[in-house]
C-alpha cells in the first residue's frame, strides 16, 4: 500500500509501529517499578560498629572492651514513651544473665542528662550503663531508624540480632539464650 | 482541512512541552546549592514515609543530617556519604535509586516519538506537496489518496506513541517517589499517629503521654478530648476529669467532653456521673456511646464493642 507500490516492511506499517511503541513504554514504565527488596535492605549480621565513650555517670564505655561478652544495645531516649516501659524488662534481662556474661548498654539518642537520669529513676533503672548520645550520630553509625531499637552483639563482637521497637521477652530469651553456652 | 491540521499540530506541541517538562522535572536535579541540603535531600528518611533526610522533622532524620554535616566537613564526596548511609540502611535509603539500565528506556522512547513524528511530518509535507515532489502515482484528488492515508496513520501512530511517553513519565515520576517539598513533617500530627497506634495496642497510658505531648505544641480541644479518653482507659479518671472540665469551660456543650468527664467521675465522684451522663445523652441523643450509656444509666451490665465507649472501670473482657 506504500505510495511506491513496494510494500513497506511490517515494523513501518503505522499500527504496528504505534503497538511498538506502546509496548516499549509500557515495558519501561513496568521495569521503572522499584526492585530493591526490602529484606536486603540492611543485615542483621556483621560486625558491629564502634561505640566507646563517656558514661552518663563519668565511666567509659567501650564495646571493644566487652568481647567475649554477649552485650545488649538499646537505643532509647526519654521522650520515647514504648523506650520506658521496656527498660526495665531489659534491666531484668541483664540482672538474670549477668553472671552469664550479658552486659547491657544503653544509647541515649537526642537527650538531656537530667531527663534520662529522671527516666532511670523513674522506671527503676539506675544502675544502667548510658552512652549519651546528643546529637544522634552514633545512632545513625549503626543504621538506627527510631527508637527503640534494641542490638545483640555477641561474644565476636558482631551483631546476631536486631529489634526494631520494643523487645518482648520473648524475642531477648529466643535471641539471648542460644549464645550464652558459647563463652 | 487546514485548520484541523494546526489544531493537531498546536495539540502535538502542547503535549511535546508537558513530556519534556515532566521529563526535567523528574529527572533533573533540584538545584540545592548547599552540598549538605543537596546530600540530605538525596537521602530517604528511614523513620518516614516518602520523605527526604533534609525534610524530615523526625529525631533520627535530625541526626543524619548531622553526619552528612560532618562528613561534608571533613571532606568527604557526596558518593561516599551516600555509600556510608547505604552500608548502614539499605539502598532505601536513597531517594533516587541508582540509575539502570531501564532507564535509557525513560529517554529512548520519547526520541522514538520525536522520530515518529518527524517522519509524520514529512509524510504530510510531502502529500501536500505538488507534483514537482509526489511521484505521480500518489497524485490522487484533493490530497485524499494513500500519501494523505499515510500520513494521517503516521500521525495517529505518533499521538499514540507520545500519550505512551507520558503515562510511562508519569507511573515512572511516581514511582522515583521524590519527596513532595511543600508538605513538611507535622510533628503534632506524628505524635497523634503514633498515640493512635498505641491506644489500638492497648497501651493507654503511653497513648496519653503522646497526646500530651502533642498538645504542647498544638492546644487544641479535639486533641485534649482525645487525651481525656486515653487518660480514662489508662485508669487515670481524675486525669480524665480534669482535662475534660478543661474542654467544657470553652464549649460547655461539647458532647464528648461531658462523655468523657461523666464517665471519669463514676470513678472520682460517683454520685455526680448520672447527671453528667444524663446531660451528655439530652446534648447528643444520636452519638455512637449514647446506647452504651442508657443502658449504663439504667444499671445494666456494659458491653463491650466497637463503640468509642470507654471501657468503664470493673468491666472485664
Amino acid at each position: 500500500m506504500s505510495r511506491s507500490g513496494i510494500p513497506r516492511p511490517w515494523w513501518r506499517r503505522p499500527p504496528v509501529a504505534a503497538a511498538l511503541t506502546l509496548a516499549l513504554a509500557v515495558g519501561a514504565a513496568l521495569a521503572l517499578r522499584p526492585t530493591s527488596d526490602p529484606a536486603t535492605g540492611d543485615a542483621a549480621s556483621g560486625p558491629a560498629p564502634a561505640l566507646a565513650g563517656t558514661t552518663l555517670d563519668g565511666g567509659r564505655f567501650d564495646l571493644a572492651d566487652a568481647r567475649g561478652q554477649v552485650v545488649l544495645v538499646n537505643v532509647f531516649a526519654s521522650w520515647c514513651g514504648p523506650c520506658r516501659d521496656e527498660l526495665p524488662l531489659l534491666a531484668e534481662a541483664e540482672r538474670r544473665w549477668s553472671d552469664r556474661g550479658v552486659r547491657l548498654v544503653g544509647l541515649d539518642v537526642r537527650d538531656g542528662p537530667e531527663a534520662v537520669r529522671a527516666l532511670l529513676k523513674e522506671t527503676g533503672t539506675t544502675g544502667l550503663v548510658v552512652l549519651p548520645d546528643p546529637d544522634g550520630t552514633r545512632s545513625v553509625d549503626w543504621g538506627v531508624r527510631g527508637v527503640p531499637e534494641t542490638f545483640v552483639v555477641d561474644r565476636q563482637g558482631r551483631i546476631v540480632a536486631r529489634q526494631r521497637g520494643v523487645v518482648t521477652a520473648r524475642w531477648l530469651e529466643q535471641q539471648v539464650t542460644p549464645l550464652l553456652g558459647a563463652a | 482541512m487546514r485548520w484541523r491540521r494546526v489544531l493537531g499540530a498546536l495539540v502535538l506541541v502542547a503535549l511535546l512541552a508537558g513530556a519534556g517538562t515532566a521529563l526535567v522535572r523528574s529527572t533533573g536535579p533540584a538545584g540545592r546549592p548547599d552540598p549538605v541540603e543537596a546530600v540530605a535531600a538525596s537521602l530517604r528518611c528511614p523513620a518516614c514515609q516518602g520523605e527526604s533526610v533534609v525534610d524530615s522533622r523526625s529525631p533520627i532524620a535530625a541526626s543524619m543530617r548531622q553526619v552528612v554535616a560532618d562528613q561534608v566537613a571533613q571532606g568527604r564526596s557526596p558518593d561516599e556519604i551516600r555509600r556510608w548511609f547505604v552500608q548502614r540502611y539499605g539502598e532505601e535509603v536513597l531517594a533516587d535509586p541508582p540509575a539502570r539500565g531501564v532507564f535509557l528506556l525513560l529517554w529512548a522512547v520519547p526520541v522514538l516519538v520525536l522520530l515518529g513524528v518527524g517522519y509524520a511530518a514529512v509524510r504530510t509535507a510531502r502529500s501536500r506537496g505538488g507534483p514537482a515532489t509526489c511521484p505521480p502515482a500518489a497524485a490522487g484528488p484533493a490530497g485524499s489518496g494513500p500519501p494523505g492515508r499515510t500520513a494521517r496513520r503516521a500521525w495517529w501512530a505518533a499521538s499514540l506513541g507520545l500519550v505512551a511517553t507520558m503515562a510511562s513519565v508519569a507511573v515512572a515520576a511516581r514511582q522515583l517517589d521524590r519527596p513532595a517539598p511543600a508538605a513538611p513533617a507535622d510533628p503534632v500530627a506524628v505524635a497523634v499517629r503514633l498515640a493512635q497506634d498505641l491506644e489500638q495496642q492497648q497501651r493507654y497510658a503511653a497513648a496519653a503521654q503522646m497526646y500530651g505531648e502533642a498538645l504542647r505544641d498544638r492546644p487544641d480541644d479535639a486533641l485534649r478530648l482525645r487525651l481525656a479518653f486515653a487518660l480514662l482507659r489508662s485508669g487515670d479518671a481524675a486525669g480524665a476529669e480534669r482535662t475534660s472540665r478543661d474542654v467544657l469551660t470553652r464549649s460547655p456543650d461539647s458532647p464528648d467532653g461531658l462523655l468523657v468527664l461523666g464517665l471519669a467521675q463514676r470513678g472520682t465522684r460517683p454520685a455526680d456521673a448520672p447527671g453528667t451522663l444524663r446531660q451528655f445523652l439530652a446534648v447528643a441523643p444520636e452519638h455512637p456511646a449514647a446506647v452504651e450509656i442508657r443502658r449504663l444509666l439504667a444499671g445494666a451490665p456494659p458491653t463491650v464493642g466497637g463503640t468509642p465507649t470507654p471501657r468503664p472501670a470493673g468491666a472485664t473482657g
